[in-house]
C-alpha cells in the first residue's frame, strides 16, 4: 500500500476522531524525497538533506554501485593514477548519514502521483516521493555515421570508457595519432577537454616518440582557461599537439578512425570523440528539457525546481541556468536545492541571496596544475545566477603548488559530496 | 498514466489541513528544523575545499571554530587585495555582509581536532 493510500485512511481515521499511535503518526509525517543520480550533485544533495533536514527520508537511486568521478579522472588515463582513486562509494552516505541507496535504474516519473519506478534487478519498485531531486548527469548525442563509442570512446562518463580510453592510449606506438573531439559549448566541465589534451600530450611526448595529439574543436576558440591552454598548446606542446577550431564534426566511422569536420577529413590511430551532450534521458523523458534547446531543464535557481513541475528539482549538469557543468557546482547548486528543500516543508520560502560556486584544477604537465574558479549570485531582477566577474579568473601559470591543491581539493570536495 | 490515478493526485491537494492535524497529534512539526541558521548556506560553499563544517580532511585549513572577526578580516583582506590565489578569487563572490555571515556561522561550529 503506498504511503499516500494509507495517508488517506489514517487521515479519516484522525478525522473521525481516532487516536493514533504516536510512532505511526509520527512516521506519517516525515517527508520524503527520492534523488535520481549517485554523482556530485546527486550525493551531495542527498547528504545534506539528511544533515540540515534531521527528520526527512531521503532514498538515493543509481544505476551503480559506486561513482567514478571525472574529477582526476585524465590522470588515469594517462596511467598516472589508478581508477581505484576516482571510486566513490555510497556506504558512508548510508552508514554516517542515514540516506537509503537504491541500486536500480530509474524507468519514469509520475508526477502527478508523485511515484518514481526503478527497475532493481528483474523486478520494479515504485518509489512514491514529496519531493523527487534528479541529477542525472548527461546524455549524449550520437554523432552521424558508424558511431560506436566503444572503438572511439568518450571517456567523458567515468569508468569503464576511462580505462578503455586508457588502454588504448597505452597501446599506441611511435608516429601515431590521437585524435580528440570536443563538441559545442555547453559540455560537461569547460575546460576539462583542453586539459585532457595537455595530459595526453605529456604522456605522449614522453612515452611514444612522434606520436601526436589532433585536438578537433567545434567551438571557435578554447573554451576555458585560455592562457594556460594556449600557452601549453603554443609552447611546451607545440611539437605534438595541433589545435583546430571550428571543427564541427559531419559524419564519423569509428571502425577506421576517419572523421569528416567542417575543415576536413582526418584519420586517428585513437579516437577520442567527445559527442553533444543533453539532459539525462529521465528529465527529456519526464518533459522538463524545456529550455529554448530542448536539452536542458529550465529551473528556478532559488530552489532548483522545475518551472514545469514544482515538485521535481533539477541539479547538476541537466539544468539550464547558465551555470557551468561541473561536480563542484553540482555541489554546489545540491546545497542550494537541499536548503530550500528543507525550508519548504517547514513552510518558509528559499533563501532569497545563494552564492554558487566553481572551482577546479587542471594539469598542464605532469608536475603542474592551473585552476579556474567563477562564482554567482542570484539576482532578483531577472530571477537568474549571474556570475560575478571579480570572482572569474585563471591562474596565472601553472604549478607545482597546483598541482598539490589539486589533490587537496579532489579530497575534500569528494569527502564532502559522499561521505 | 491513467486519468483515474491524476484525479486521485489532485484530489489529494485539498487534504493538506489534515496533515497539520497528523502532526498535531503526533506531538512534533511536520519536519524536524525550523528556519536554517543565517550563514549556513553561504558557508555551506567554502566546504568543497575546507570541508563538511568547516572540517577539512586534509590539506586545506579547517575553518571550523575560528573567531568570526578574525576570519571577516582575513576574508575581506582577500576581496580587496591583488588577486593572486584561488581564495582572493572565491572572497570576491561575495558582498561583505555576506562574508559576515560567513565567518560569524563558521565561528558557531566546533573547532576541528588537529
Amino acid at each position: 500500500m503506498s504511503n499516500r493510500r494509507t495517508f488517506v485512511k489514517m487521515a479519516a481515521l484522525a478525522a473521525a476522531g481516532w487516536s493514533l499511535s504516536r510512532p505511526l503518526a509520527a512516521q506519517m509525517a516525515r517527508p520524503r524525497v527520492v534523488v535520481v543520480g549517485g554523482g556530485f550533485g546527486g550525493a551531495t544533495v542527498a547528504k545534506y538533506l539528511k544533515l540540515w533536514g534531521g527528520n526527512v527520508d531521503v532514498t538515493l537511486v543509481d544505476r551503480a554501485s559506486s561513482h567514478y568521478a571525472c574529477i582526476l579522472s585524465n590522470l588515469v588515463i594517462t596511467g598516472a593514477l589508478p581508477i581505484s582513486r576516482i571510486q566513490l562509494g555510497y556506504q558512508s552516505l548510508k552508514t554516517n548519514r542515514g540516506v537509503e541507496v537504491l541500486q536500480g535504474e530509474a524507468l519514469t516519473v509520475d508526477p502527478v502521483a508523485r511515484e518514481l519506478t526503478v527497475q532493481v534487478g528483474s523486478g520494479r519498485q515504485t518509489l512514491p516521493y514529496d519531493r523527487l531531486v534528479l541529477s542525472p548527469g548527461v546524455e549524449f548525442t550520437p554523432p552521424v555515421g558508424r558511431y560506436d563509442p566503444v572503438l572511439t570512446p568518450h571517456a567523458w562518463k567515468a569508468g569503464p570508457q576511462t580505462l578503455l580510453l586508457r588502454d588504448r592510449l597505452r597501446a599506441m606506438t611511435a608516429n601515431q595519432t590521437f585524435i580528440l573531439t570536443i563538441p559545442k559549448s555547453p559540455y560537461r566541465c569547460p575546460p576539462g577537454p583542453y586539459e585532457r589534451a595537455c595530459a595526453v600530450a605529456d604522456y605522449l611526448k614522453r612515452r611514444k616518440r612522434g606520436a601526436r595529439v589532433l585536438v578537433l574543436d567545434a567551438n571557435a576558440g578554447i573554451q576555458a582557461e585560455p592562457r594556460n591552454f594556449g600557452n601549453a598548446f603554443a609552447g611546451i606542446y607545440k611539437d605534438v599537439l595541433t589545435y583546430v577550431p571550428d571543427s564541427t564534426i559531419l559524419s564519423v566511422d569509428s571502425d577506421t578512425g576517419v572523421l569528416v569536420t567542417t575543415q576536413g577529413s582526418f584519420t586517428g590511430d585513437v579516437v577520442n570523440i567527445i559527442p553533444e551532450h543533453r539532459a539525462g534521458q529521465l528529465v527529456i523523458d519526464t518533459g522538463l528539457a524545456n529550455d529554448p534547446t530542448g536539452r536542458w531543464a529550465v529551473v528556478d535557481p532559488l530552489t532548483y525546481a522545475s518551472v514545469a513541475e514544482p515538485d521535481i528539482h533539477v541539479l547538476g549538469d541537466s539544468q539550464g541556468t547558465g551555470q557551468p557543468k561541473s561536480g563542484h557546482m553540482a555541489n554546489s547548486q545540491a546545497k542550494v536545492c537541499a536548503d530550500a528543500i528543507i525550508r519548504a516543508f517547514n513552510g518558509e520560502t528559499p533563501d532569497p541571496a545563494p552564492v554558487t560556486s566553481s572551482a577546479c584544477f587542471s594539469p598542464i604537465t605532469s608536475s603542474t596544475a592551473s585552476w579556474l574558479t567563477a562564482s554567482f549570485q542570484y539576482d532578483p531582477a531577472t530571477r537568474t545566477m549571474k556570475r560575478v566577474d571579480a570572482s572569474f579568473a585563471e591562474a596565472s601559470r601553472p604549478t607545482s603548488d597546483g598541482m598539490q591543491q589539486m589533490f587537496q581539493w579532489a579530497d575534500n570536495i569528494f569527502a564532502d559530496s559522499f561521505a | 498514466m491513467p486519468t483515474d490515478r491524476r484525479s486521485q493526485g489532485r484530489g489529494l491537494r485539498p487534504c493538506l489541513p489534515l496533515v497539520a492535524l497528523l502532526a498535531a497529534l503526533a506531538g512534533s512539526p511536520a519536519s524536524a528544523q525550523s528556519t536554517p541558521p543565517s550563514g549556513r548556506l553561504l558557508a555551506a560553499q567554502c566546504a568543497q575545499c575546507h570541508g563538511t563544517n568547516g572540517r577539512a580532511v586534509g590539506g586545506f585549513e579547517s575553518i571550523a571554530g575560528m573567531k568570526a572577526n578574525d576570519l571577516y578580516k582575513s576574508l575581506l583582506e582577500m576581496s580587496r587585495r591583488r588577486p593572486e590565489n584561488i581564495m582572493d578569487l572565491q572572497a570576491r563572490a561575495y558582498t561583505p555582509a555576506q562574508l559576515r555571515l560567513i565567518a560569524e556561522y563558521l565561528a558557531t561550529l566546533p573547532r576541528a581536532r588537529d
